[in-house]
Order: C-alpha cells, then structure tokens, then sequence
C-alpha cells in the first residue's frame, strides 16, 4: 500500500508540474511578444519536460506490485 | 496547427491532468494507466512541439520584427517611396512575403538556418533586456551578409545572371556566386535601410 501510495503521490506531482507547464505555453501562445518564445522554452518547457520525466522515473523507480493492485481494485469494487 | 487548436489541446491536456492529480487512484485500473501515459507523456510532449512550432512561425513574421522599438525605423525603411532602397524595392515589389519580409532575408539559408536566425534573435532580447539598446542606425549584423541568402532567389534569374553590371566584367558574377564580392558592397547594392537618413525621405502610403 506504501508503494502504491507514492506513485500516487508522484503521479500528482507530475500532473501538477505539466498542468503548470501547460498553462505557461497557453500564456506564451496569446502573449504576442518576442520574450513569450523565451518564457514558453525556458519555463513551460522546462516544467513539462520535469513533469514527463518524473512520470517515467516514477513508473520505473517503484518495485512493482501485482498483489497490492489487485488489492486496491478490488476494494474499489 | 492553428493557435486556436493548440489552446484547446492545452486545455484538454490540462483538465485531464487535475483529474489524475485529483483522482491518482484511478490509475490501478489499465484504462486509467493508458490515460497517465497519455496526459503525462503524449499530450505534453505534443502540446510542446506544437506550440513550440506555432511561435517559430510568429517570429517569422514582419509583425513581429517590428514589435520591438527599437526595429520600428527599420520598418519604416520598408515603405521608403525611393527604389534606390533595397529592403524597401524588395518589400513594395513583393519581391519576398510582405508577411515575412524581414525573415526572408535575415534567414540563413543553410541547414537549421531557421534556428540559427531565431538562436540569433535571443541576443537582441539579451541586448534589450540587460543592456543597452544602441541606436537604431548603430545596429551591426551579426556577420557580414551572405549572398547566399540573395542568391536563394536570384540565382539563375535573367535579371541577375545577363545584368549589363554583373557582366561589365567577366570576374564580378563569379565573385558574387562564391560570395567573394558582396551583393551589399559599396557601389553596388549598398543602400539597403540606411536607417540614418529616413528623415528626409519620402515614403508609399500602401493605401494609395
């Protein structure tokens, strides 16, 4: 359940990074000006590339474990 | 892909992630796991390469060129009523993209010339943001201008290759084909924006 809990836990902290990053590109695509490229590379770029990456390193770095998934679904249900 | 449609993806992209972050449970059932990957790897990583790719096109625009202060007498060397000025001849004649004019030729017509041009505009945004913007007509180029990027056009048209000047002397055409002689060079081609001297020119009202 603790295993299960921190990809949960890191799942969250990647959506937040791309929402973040996303929102910044929105900004930069109706902020007409030649720094929106700058801000969308440097800022929304970077936050959802960190987000994307920590969604990898979270699904790699975590041992996994049928039994606690099969656990969970089926309280669910 | 349309600004619009961009903005929209981003939107969906940004909605379906709240519901992961609001609901991360959801991810123990295989349809929850294909939607992590695609709100935080697909539809990320698209939304980024698209709108990456939307503001690339913006910045070769001649509206956005122009949108710095500093460049704006340089727009007006566009409208210059004296065909002597080349920017000018080029931009009234459609000779290149009035939407794209200063791109056109400040591109670098080689490979990854778009991201060597664009690599290039960060220095004007260094210069204008943590130091000081010199004088419109005491901006320099970079490097000196490749005919490379006149002969992306010229090359192999009437006008250029049977020029009674080109051809006064039989070495001068070479020397601009292997850019040995500038295009720009004095004599020749040489009053391109002349910033400097806008003040007593007279100026095409597009609208007439």
């Amino acid at each position: 359940m603790a295993q299960l809990g921190s990809i949960h836990r890191r799942l969250q902290i990647s959506g937040v990074l791309v929402i973040v990053g996303l929102l910044a590109e929105a900004v930069c695509l109706l902020w007409s000006r030649p720094l929106a490229f700058v801000v969308l590379v440097a800022f929304g770029g970077l936050l959802i590339s960190v987000g994307v990456l920590f969604f990898l390193y979270s699904l790699v770095s975590i041992p996994h474990s049928g039994k606690e998934h099969e656990a969970v679904a089926g309280k669910e249900r | 892909m349309p600004t619009p449609a961009i903005l929209a993806l981003i939107l969906v992209s940004a909605v379906l992630a709240a519901v992961l972050v609001v609901r991360p449970g959801i991810t123990v059932h295989p349809s929850g796991k294909i939607l992590a990957f695609g709100v935080l790897f697909f539809l990320p990583l698209f939304c980024l390469m698209a709108g990456m790719d939307s503001e690339m096109e913006r910045s070769k625009s001649t509206a956005f060129c122009l949108s710095c202060h500093v460049m704006e007498p340089y727009g007006k060397s566009l409208h210059v009523d004296d065909p002597a000025y080349l920017a000018g001849a080029h931009f009234q004649n459609h000779r290149v993209p009035a939407d794209e004019a200063c791109y056109t030729c400040h591109t670098n017509y080689a490979m990854f010339g778009t991201f060597k041009a664009k690599f290039g505009g960060l220095r004007h945004l260094y210069v204008h943001y943590l130091r000081t913007d010199p004088r419109p007509e005491d901006i320099k180029l970079h490097e000196p201008f490749n005919n490379r990027e006149c002969l992306h056009c010229h090359l192999g048209a009437r006008s250029f290759e049977q020029g009674a000047v080109h051809n006064a002397d039989p070495a001068t055409l070479p020397a601009i084909k292997a850019n040995t002689l500038s295009c720009i060079s004095s004599g020749c081609h040489d009053v391109v924006h002349n910033v400097g001297t806008l003040g007593k020119m007279k100026f095409w009202n597009e609208g007439n």
